[in-house]
């Protein structure tokens, strides 16, 4: 698989801050000085077997920077193959992945550098925490990154507050912990790289209500202090909306749309039409609006929704009043 | 025996063994009968002792050092040191359990292998496991892929195979602990009409364990636990009136019942049903259409 994909590596020239060569397809969510721009991405597993899939197809997206965006889809819509994409973990066959304009396989060797500055949390990561203290679990990339031990304890101290792992447990066993403390823990070990991007594949999978807020909070939190721009893999709309600034909708390995929050939720009906889950209020505004109540579209919070409704029902109270008057 | 429910609990309380063999408690006090053919929906935050009150009832837990209180399942007391082998395979039959995670629950590498699995170690004969295999495969909607590999199945269809290992055994009861928590909306939803069509078509007591309120505002009834206490019980409905409760043990209300009830305490005239949007929209019209 590595062998074949140098043979399709594209463009090897693609060094330093040039623009390169015009996309072919037009980039979704495009704004000058992307934090990261993916172009003309196409993705294969498996490619040249009976089994050959296409993960990604033609995908050109902008990531802006320091803003919290959500990518959603259904499984198998190439949303994960996306995110790894990101920090190099894996290779697309085909386009380029730009980190501040940058090709992050024009240097191939110096690959390892892009995974510091892209930090990736991916699915279950509690599965994945390994030594002997939560301290030292979070401070295993720092220490990996040649850091001081001063550097690495200010580090370790700050990630934690913000993926909520209370001081007290700093010299427990990771594994005494609870499903959601772990997950923090996992977390925070990312963020004490302290990366210029984030991503977080599905962070709050199998939470309670409380758990989900709490990291999204969290992520959120930190996403708003440190100016990190964070990318979250969610199969929750109801989450996306709540948090997110921008969406990026995946469908059949193509991103469907992409823009701000505002933008998607306007676009309801075709979120439906693919089959994907809408908030439930955006759901209840589109019932009362066919049922001929002149409820805005696009509305996606409780509080949005409990606004335009009373707003609604002022107003036939006064039109009831003014009707008796006349 | 007519008016014994099918599963009795009384005063029941459970403690792990921690350190040094201190009890850590999970369950305190908790009464409550569940009848044969009842939906039922078990809500609680992570660590309220959910899944603990599960595996109770089905037997998974054998250390009864700290446990205290009586739960009977069809008549049978399940943490009697007295309890036979044959009363304790004929509970496990009788209340099956499908799990959280779809990758560790199947065993064979066909799926018709792995659901034939169960009713083949109670010891079916051939002929009547063909037709137990084949019946339980229809019932989920899995016939197709009988002769697939399961771990090429999408997670919601893994779960799906698990399910019919399960009815295939032909139990009175099934627990579901958290058996959505890690599918797709897609999943969710086939799993979850799955669990609906065993309630309402083969009549089979369900008992499922979840985080997600709109799961539970499909059930006939919704039991809250916090921190190992019974707080609420009832229909969706009764429940979600609850909602200061509710967000007190970290759970969220429905969002389209939040909405309704904010103009409820508005003064609006929003009367009826309002656990699922479409009840919600329904209620609201009718308020409106009435100004």
């Amino acid at each position: 698989m590595k062998k074949k994909d140098k043979i399709s590596r594209p463009n090897p020239q693609a060094v330093g801050t040039e623009t390169g060569t015009a996309p072919s397809v037009p980039i979704m969510n495009q704004t000058e000085n992307p934090k990261i721009r993916l172009e003309n991405i196409n993705y294969y597993y498996g490619k040249g077997t009976p089994f050959e899939v296409k993960a990604l197809d033609s995908v050109s997206l902008d990531i802006h920077a320091g803003k919290l965006t959500g990518i959603i889809g259904h499984t198998g819509s190439g949303k994960s193959t996306l995110v790894q994409l990101l920090n190099g973990l894996s290779r697309a066959g085909e386009g380029r992945v730009l980190l501040d304009g940058t090709d992050i396989w024009a240097k191939p060797k110096d690959i390892g550098r892009i995974r510091y500055r892209v930090g990736l949390v991916m699915q279950y990561p509690e599965y994945q925490l390994f030594e002997e203290t939560v301290f030292a679990d979070i401070a295993f990339g720092p220490r990996n990154m040649g850091l001081s031990e001063e550097e690495i304890r200010e580090r370790v101290v700050e990630a934690a507050a913000f993926a909520g792992v209370p001081a007290d447990l700093m010299d427990k066993s990771p594994f005494d912990l609870s499903g959601g403390q772990k997950r923090r823990v996992a977390i925070a070990g990312i963020m004490a790289m302290r990366p210029e991007v984030l991503v977080l594949d599905e962070p709050a999978a199998g939470l309670d209500p409380q758990g989900r807020h709490t990291i999204f909070q969290g992520i959120r939190h930190y996403n708003r202090n440190t100016g990190c721009t964070v990318l979250i893999v969610s199969h929750s709309m109801e989450d996306m909306a709540q948090y997110c600034d921008d969406v990026v909708v995946m469908a059949h390995a193509k991103v469907l749309m992409a823009g701000d929050r505002d933008y998607i939720f306007s676009r309801a009906d075709e979120l439906e039409a693919v089959g994907l889950d809408i908030p439930q209020v955006t759901k209840l505004c589109q019932l009362l609006r066919r049922g001929g109540m002149p409820m805005p579209a696009g509305l996606y919070t409780v509080e949005a929704a409990e606004e335009a409704l009373e707003a609604i029902f002022s107003q036939a109270k006064g039109q009831r009043k003014g009707g008796k008057q006349a | 025996m007519e008016n014994t429910p099918f599963i009795h609990v009384q005063n029941l309380s459970y403690s792990y063994v921690g350190e040094d063999d201190k009890p850590i408690p999970v369950l305190k006090n908790l009464s409550l009968d569940i009848r044969e053919g009842e939906y039922v929906v078990i809500l609680g935050h992570n660590g309220s002792g959910k899944s603990t009150f599960a595996k109770l009832l089905n037997l998974v837990v054998d250390d009864y050092t700290f446990a205290e209180g009586t739960i009977t399942v069809d008549g049978v007391e399940v943490m009697s040191p007295d309890l036979t082998d044959e009363e304790v395979l004929n509970l496990r039959k009788n209340v099956g359990m499908v799990f959280q995670n779809p990758d560790n629950q199947l065993v064979a590498t066909v799926v018709e292998e792995d659901v034939a699995f169960g009713p083949e170690n109670l010891g079916i004969p051939q002929s009547e496991l063909r037709a137990r295999v084949d019946e339980a495969l229809a019932t989920v909607g899995m016939t197709d892929y009988a002769h697939h590999e399961p771990h090429r199945l999408s997670g919601g269809q893994k779960q799906r195979v698990a399910i019919a290992g399960i009815i295939a055994m032909k139990p009175r009861c099934m627990i579901f602990d958290e058996s959505t928590a890690m599918l797709d909306p897609v999943g969710r939803r086939e799993v979850l009409e799955t669990i609906e069509k065993l309630n309402r078509e083969e009549g089979i007591t369900v008992i499922s364990i979840t985080h997600y309120m709109d799961e539970a505002a499909r059930a006939d009834r919704v039991i809250v636990l916090s921190d190992g206490q019974l707080v609420l019980d009832g229909t969706p409905g009764e429940v979600f009136t609850h909602s200061d409760t509710l967000r007190a043990v970290g759970l969220d209300l429905p969002q389209c019942t939040a909405v309704s009830q904010h103009l409820i305490t508005k003064n609006l005239p929003v009367h009826g049903e309002i656990n699922t949007p479409e009840q919600c929209a329904e209620a609201i019209l009718n308020a409106w259409k009435r100004m």
